[in-house]
């Protein structure tokens, strides 16, 4: 995941709502809360997500939705989605809504980006280098991209309207620190089959410091993008 | 050239043409891309005297050929138009005796517009191959796995080309959280009526040498004849449908019907109709370890009518073929079956041919540029023709080696 300088690590880590930056955006659910649950304090969140057989599930996105209280999505980002070697790096993103993404072509070859998806439909037309400003997305939902000359380049875009957001690592692992509280947990995977099944659990942390959730899929994955495999390969 | 020059109002046209299309190119050069490839052979071949100097051979290359040879030299344009119009031209030499010395292949104009809501159009002008082969799906209509394509596909390459519209729809199941993609594609088509007879003649071979737009194809015992004309104005058509699921299973299915009138004959240049119509289907799977498995199926007939007489060709062909791909390395293996049955006015069997071929290629990519390919190829075959008209050895083995050099320089092989 390549993103601005100025923005280190802010579209992949989780966010805790005590920096500084975020302290405004946060103050009303924090006194939501206040009043609502008693004394609120921060707990680790770990949450690991499997495939049936029990092997870690890395870059499934997690989303946290509390489930009392006033939710504000997490601040926006700035983030990169490159064009290099007729793919699009990454092949998931996740951003705050309100967040914009620049779509750089980094080859030689000219790409031609679009979007049918309802969550945000766009199309930049024929272009190398980086002649488009960023493009803005203010609905949650998922995005998928295609390049309208290279039919095999595909990529998603997961805008969430959550507070605490990531995805998991090599491990299947991501952790948090949030407010206490009760939580939809939500994930999120371009291989996942059946996507209107649902993929969500609810979590309370209450007197504990860190609790954890360890989700194991009921389905098998969709198989990966065949690795390797000539672009030339895909002319007919 | 030879021909241009022969015939001064069509270099002028030819000339004009030329300079148009490369002025268009070059206003819009920065955002062409494009190939240049040569491929030269060393081989050994005995595989009887070549189709393409009236012989019978099933291979591409005649036993008085071995040596050093050029497989092809070849140069494609792909150029944008405005926003979404392609133009793509695909010209090849194949140093052999054609009409030209450098021939064009595919030549079409397509519009691809943006999808919509789940569904992707794709409109073809021009000439260009219908989507029926699952082997040659490399730039140039190669094959990636083979030097030789199967002999349905090369059958394909000899004599057919879709010169006329084709429209292609879509739906994009893989991009609104389905596991596949289906699509359904129409075309009309004129300038392919005689495509039939070099079945009918030589039968089915195995090799990789594409018939240029408007150029010659070889027929046993006779002169090269073009199958590229139109003789009675009726156009053809074909309707096919794909499905897809994610980037590892490709099928297909089409039926083709040039609608050629059997009883017309252009008497000019004394070529005849005929009437061909096909069912073709193949399947292709991959897997994410560099496995790669294509069976396809062939079967249909092609017929004529000339005056009283009522000559039939059924045929049939069928293929499977299984390659790994190891890194930079690829190894396959291929066995084809082949039949040109004589139906109905011919019941002396004019024309039959039978057969099996073996092939087995070890390709090495070197880099993005260069390329090497070992190939054997074995076909046995029966045909009456080398009887009746060559008067040799109805049934034949012929086989042929080849070490193929590729070079390959473009916008995109970096």
């Amino acid at each position: 995941m390549r993103l601005p300088a100025r923005h280190p690590d802010t579209a992949t880590a989780s966010h805790s709502a005590w920096e500084p930056a975020k302290l405004r955006l946060r103050l009303m659910g924090l006194v939501a809360a206040l009043s609502q649950a008693g004394a609120v304090f921060a707990a680790t969140i770990a949450i690991t997500v499997q495939e049936p057989g029990g092997h870690p599930l890395a870059g499934t996105v997690i989303t946290l939705h509390p489930l009392a209280g006033q939710s504000q999505p997490a601040p926006a980002v700035h983030a990169v989605m490159d064009q290099l070697s007729r793919a699009f790096e990454p092949d998931v993103l996740v951003i705050p809504v309100g967040s914009t993404v620049a779509f750089p072509n980094s080859d030689s070859v000219s790409h031609q980006i679009y979007s049918f998806s309802p969550t945000k439909r766009f199309q930049l037309p024929l272009y190398r280098g980086t002649p488009y400003p960023p493009v803005r997305f203010d609905q949650a939902g998922v995005v998928t991209l295609g390049c309208n000359i290279h039919d095999d380049m595909v990529a998603f875009l997961l805008v969430t309207d959550a507070p605490f957001y990531g995805r998991t690592d090599a491990t299947g692992s991501w952790s948090a620190e949030v407010p206490r509280g009760r939580y939809r947990v939500s994930i999120w995977h371009p291989r996942l089959r059946d996507e209107a099944a649902g993929f969500e659990r609810e979590l309370t942390i209450d007197d504990t410091d860190r609790a954890t959730l360890t989700l194991r899929l009921a389905k098998s994955l969709q198989p990966a993008r065949i690795e390797g495999r000539p672009h030339s390969w895909d002319s007919y | 050239m030879g021909q241009l020059l022969k015939h001064p109002a069509r270099s002028s046209c030819a000339a004009r043409c030329l300079l148009a299309l490369c002025a268009a190119l070059a206003t819009a050069a920065q955002a062409a891309d494009w190939e240049l490839d040569v491929d030269a052979r060393l081989l050994t071949s005995e595989g009887g005297k070549s189709f393409l100097e009236a012989g019978l051979g099933t291979v591409r290359y005649g036993e008085d050929q071995s040596g050093l040879r050029l497989g092809r030299a070849r140069a494609t344009i792909s150029q944008q138009l405005g926003e979404v119009w392609t133009l793509h031209i695909d010209a090849s030499a194949w140093g052999d005796e054609d009409k030209s010395p450098v021939g064009v292949t595919e030549a079409y104009l397509q519009y691809r517009p943006y999808p919509f809501s789940g569904y992707r159009l794709r409109v073809k002008a021009g000439a260009f191959y219908a989507p029926i082969s699952l082997e040659n799906r490399a730039s140039g209509w190669e094959s990636p796995y083979t030097l030789s394509s199967s002999a349905i596909n090369t059958w394909l390459g000899e004599e057919l080309r879709t010169i006329g519209l084709e429209a292609q729809l879509d739906w994009l199941g893989t991009r609104t959280g389905h596991a596949f993609d289906l699509g359904l594609t129409g075309a009309v088509y004129g300038w392919n009526e005689p495509a039939g007879v070099v079945l009918a003649t030589d039968g089915f071979t195995l090799h990789d040498r594409q018939t240029p737009l408007f150029g010659r194809v070889g027929r046993g015992g006779y002169e090269p004849l073009e199958p590229f004309r139109q003789i009675d104005g009726r156009a053809g058509y074909y309707g096919g449908l794909e499905a897809r699921y994610l980037d590892r299973v490709v099928f297909r299915a089409l039926h083709y019907d040039n609608r050629a009138d059997p009883s017309a004959y252009d008497a000019v240049s004394q070529v005849m109709a005929w009437r061909t119509k096909f069912d073709s289907a193949g399947l292709r799977f991959e897997s994410g370890n560099g496995w790669t498995a294509v069976v396809q199926w062939l079967n249909g007939d092609t017929y004529i009518a000339p005056g009283d007489l009522q000559l039939e060709w059924p045929f049939n062909a069928r293929f499977a073929l299984l390659s790994k791909r190891i890194g930079r390395h690829m190894l396959s293996a291929r066995y084809d079956k082949f039949l040109v049955a004589t139906g109905k006015g011919n019941p002396e069997g004019d024309g039959a041919q039978s057969g099996h071929a073996w092939t087995a290629a070890y390709l090495f990519q070197l880099n993005p540029q260069w390329r090497f390919t070992l190939e054997w190829l074995r076909v046995v075959s029966s045909s009456f023709n080398r009887g009746e008209i060559l008067g040799t050895a109805g049934v034949a083995t012929q086989t042929q080696l080849q070490l193929a050099v590729r070079c390959a320089l473009g916008s995109s092989i970096q």
